[in-house]
């Protein structure tokens, strides 16, 4: 069985049905997803800007990264299942748009990118707490999840036109 | 409620026939882009409102002072909400018309203002007052999350009703 003939029968299947053909269901499912990027990438925002050095650098990283982690993490569960809900209401358009497809290796990224700051950076972060310039590393991640997180909203927004 | 019961008709052909609206009109992905540069003006308001609000309630970057906070975070406040503004009248001129007889627009439009009188209003007094979990900085951070929802709500209800 090939990938397509999966997502075919997903398009098939009565849940996405339902979620793509009821009046309400996606129209509410989609203002979750959209509103929840303000908890989401709203809150992580701030974390990228400390680690680049942009704001708030008076103050120490893990005073920043501490307590809007949560939240961030929150922000992204919520976009990750009405994200969810999305694709099953149109597996098969998901599949074959480009834009989408680049939602999700960018996604994808994103979390290898979350991954790897937790694995390899934060842990030594008592050693660079204060310091306003963090190292390249921290810095590097900063700056991915930025470029991510703002290419994955863009390609987000591409799915609707294409 | 709709726009074209306050402003006359003139003033929305008006602005479809701008150059930029004409140019919008035709151009589907000239439209894209700046929807695109609403849309991450809008990610990055909502962060700087998210995160007062949440320290308003209490919450959040607790160990940092409120008005510290709302001062760092307020260029990014500005800037991005500029962008939103200028982005947003662009849009407009693309369909202008349509967005006249829009009852959500006409109702994205009042909240916007409403937002704007709170948050230079009530909810600079509860930063100032630099005390979270009073009523006054509970009251501003409810009215303003319930303000910037409403703006995000009636916007994306435009394109279905």
């Amino acid at each position: 069985m090939h990938l397509v003939d999966l997502f075919q029968w997903l398009n098939e299947s009565a849940v996405s049905v339902w979620l793509r053909e009821g009046e309400w269901q996606f129209p509410i499912i989609e203002t979750i997803h959209i509103l929840g990027l303000g908890l989401s990438v709203g809150t992580i925002l701030w974390v990228d800007l400390r680690l680049i050095g942009f704001v708030t650098t008076r103050h120490r990283v893990s005073e920043i990264v501490g307590p809007l982690e949560p939240w961030a993490m929150t922000g992204f569960a919520v976009m990750f299942v009405s994200g969810l809900l999305l694709f099953l209401a149109e597996p098969m358009k998901c599949f074959t748009t480009l834009s989408f497809q680049l939602k999700a290796i960018m996604l994808v990224l994103a979390g290898l990118n979350v991954w790897y700051f937790h694995t390899k950076v934060y842990p030594s972060v008592a050693e660079w707490d204060d310091a306003a310039v963090a190292p390249w590393r921290a810095k590097m991640v900063g700056v991915v999840s930025m470029f991510l997180w703002f290419g994955i909203i863009i390609a987000g927004r591409w799915t609707a036109y294409l | 409620m709709r726009l074209l019961a306050i402003l006359p008709y003139a003033f929305f052909e008006w602005c479809e026939n701008t150059a930029l609206g004409t140019w919008l009109q035709q151009a589907m992905w000239g439209f894209a882009i700046i929807e695109t540069i609403h849309i991450m003006a809008l990610a990055v308001l909502l962060g700087t409102m998210i995160v007062v609000d949440l320290r308003l309630l209490g919450v959040g970057l607790k160990k940092l002072p409120t008005q510290e906070l709302s001062g760092l975070l307020a260029p990014w406040f500005w800037t991005s909400l500029a962008i939103m503004i200028v982005s947003g009248a662009c849009l407009f001129t693309g369909e202008a018309i349509k967005l006249g007889k829009s009852a959500p627009f006409a109702y994205k439009m009042l909240f916007l203002l409403t937002a704007l009188v709170i948050h230079l209003t009530i909810h600079r007094r509860a930063i100032a007052s630099g005390l979270d979990g009073l009523v006054l900085s509970k009251t501003a951070a409810w009215l303003s999350i319930a303000c910037w929802l409403g703006i995000a709500l009636a916007g994306r209800a435009i394109a279905f009703l």
